[in-house]
């Protein structure tokens, strides 16, 4: 399974409009057939670095369906919808990646993925993207599954967890930059954000045996972006106390009067 | 036909080494089978951008084709290859590219593509690729209707072309920037490019009417890539 990764650069007067398109076409058009699924549409939350950026992960099952969708959008039944969404963005970044060999989320059974845009609870992402030493690469792939990931679970200390890892990619041959591990962690604790972002990190938690000390000898560069789910993403599935279709609580979530970032 | 373009990094002390695991293993391993070849092997040419810069274009037949190429070089018999090759570059930045509707190379033949290493003179390409404002789609016809039909009608005219566009590409969907297509020219008479270089552009050539002034209701911003094929680059 593919998962192509998509930063969006929004025309910040058309935000609802891009929306729109990802949610009333995009996502059904995909849903009529077997390629390709459209799973997460999360914004880059304002306040958080920058602005208008929204980030769209779509599956596509295999090498074959990925040039079928390529095909359709360059000169298919795809063309005129996306030449329409470009009047809504300022440009798109994409790259394809492929599931880490740990990474919980390598397939998706595109049948269940939903697509009636039914309203969920938001859910807030880290998605850390790293950039290993030249030399370290598959050392930090392997590393991050084995003592990152589970170092996450706290089994040690027994104390709640922060962040779940649903998937571990890598960028596919010939797309975007070969050493490069993007890891979707969703956050299931919101409120200790603000621990994460108001104190330091005490001495013991990046001691040697730690994994911020250790994993210095893998890498020192990475790229957090905290992405918030729209309320009708298809991804995180499961459907919370907000379950009524999404037309009918948009506008009164979306446009709060006064409210400027 | 699907195109793998790659921008390599290369470490200088290790630019021979680099170009050894494409001509010797590369470029053979591909070739025993139907699914790929490397196509150019390419030097951004000293003095003109980034130091040990090399571009390589490889053929990919089709999706699943590319997938199993993938496959090959993440856990299969090519994953040592890479490691290789890895260690002698500071990184790779990549983007998988469609032939535009008008390009003249749209496939190639496999069997047609040397894998041998034979030797042959340097060729010079202008390598462009231009971020339009307009729309990507209008853009990429504007090419062919403002650029290339004049070259080639200049052609006609003077027994000689003076930029040779022998394709045209746009990005696969969600392989890289969307916004963005490329020329691939090949330069028969390097002279021009030094003509290009060291003389202004004379206001009547920048007048409207011109493909410089009315390319501009396209858009403002590319980059040239001045590329000589190794000896051994299998196209040329």
């Amino acid at each position: 399974m593919l998962f192509l990764h998509e930063t969006h650069l929004v025309a910040g007067y058309h935000e609802d409009d891009f929306e729109a398109w990802f949610r009333e076409r995009w996502m059904p058009v995909l849903g009529e057939g077997d390629d390709a699924r459209l799973l997460w549409y999360l914004n880059l939350a304002h306040g958080s670095s920058w602005s208008y950026r929204v980030v769209t992960i779509t599956a596509v099952r295999n090498g074959a369906a990925w040039e079928r969708l390529a095909r359709r959008i360059q000169s298919g039944d795809l063309q005129d919808p996306m030449r329409e969404l470009d009047t809504y963005r300022h440009d798109v970044t994409g790259k394809v990646l492929v599931p880490l060999p740990w990474s919980p989320l390598a397939d998706v059974e595109l049948a269940s993925v939903p697509t009636d845009g039914a309203a969920r609870e938001p859910v807030v992402y880290m998605e850390d993207t790293m950039w290993p030493f030249a030399n370290r690469f598959a050392d930090y792939i392997e590393a991050s599954g084995k003592v990152y990931a589970k170092s996450l679970e706290h089994h040690d200390t027994g104390a709640p967890r922060f962040l779940e890892i649903e998937g571990g990619f890598q960028p596919a041959f010939g797309s975007h930059l070969r050493r490069e591990v993007m890891l979707m962690q969703r956050i299931l604790d919101v409120d200790r954000l603000q621990g994460l972002l108001t104190s330091d990190i005490p001495p013991e938690m990046r001691a040697p045996g730690t994994w911020m000390h250790d994993a210095l000898s893998l890498r020192d560069r990475w790229d957090s972006k905290l992405l918030r789910t729209a309320a009708w993403s298809p991804f995180p599935t499961e459907v919370g106390d907000a379950a009524e279709p999404y037309a009918e609580r948009a506008t009164a979530e979306r446009h709060r009067p006064g409210e400027v970032v | 036909m699907l195109f793998v373009h790659e921008v390599h990094q290369v470490v200088g002390a290790k630019e021979d080494e680099f170009e050894a695991l494409f001509r010797d293993q590369w470029m053979p391993t591909l070739a025993q089978d139907d699914d790929a070849r490397l196509l150019w092997y390419m030097n951004h040419a000293h003095g003109s951008g980034p130091a040990y810069n090399v571009v390589t274009i490889t053929g990919v037949r089709d999706g699943a084709a590319w997938q199993r190429v993938d496959e090959r070089l993440r856990t299969g018999d090519l994953r040592d290859w890479v490691s290789a090759v890895d260690a002698c570059r500071h990184d790779v930045t990549a983007k998988v590219m469609l032939p535009v509707h008008w390009s003249p190379i749209q496939d190639v033949e496999f069997a047609d593509v040397p894998t041998d290493g034979r030797e042959h003179e340097l060729h010079l390409f202008m390598e462009d690729t231009g971020w339009p404002t307009s729309s990507l789609d209008e853009y990429i016809q504007a090419w062919d209707d403002i650029y290339r039909q004049p070259l080639l009608a200049y052609a006609d005219d003077m027994r000689a072309i003076p930029i040779d566009i022998q394709a045209c590409f746009q990005n696969a969907h969600g392989s890289s920037v969307r916004r963005e297509a490329m020329l691939w020219q090949y330069i028969p008479d390097p002279a021009t490019v030094v003509h290009l270089i060291s003389t202004d552009l004379p206001i009547e050539r920048r007048a409207p009417g011109t493909y410089m002034y009315d390319a501009l209701a396209f858009r403002d911003q590319w980059k040239s890539r001045l590329l000589r094929t190794a000896a051994w680059s299998p196209l040329y």
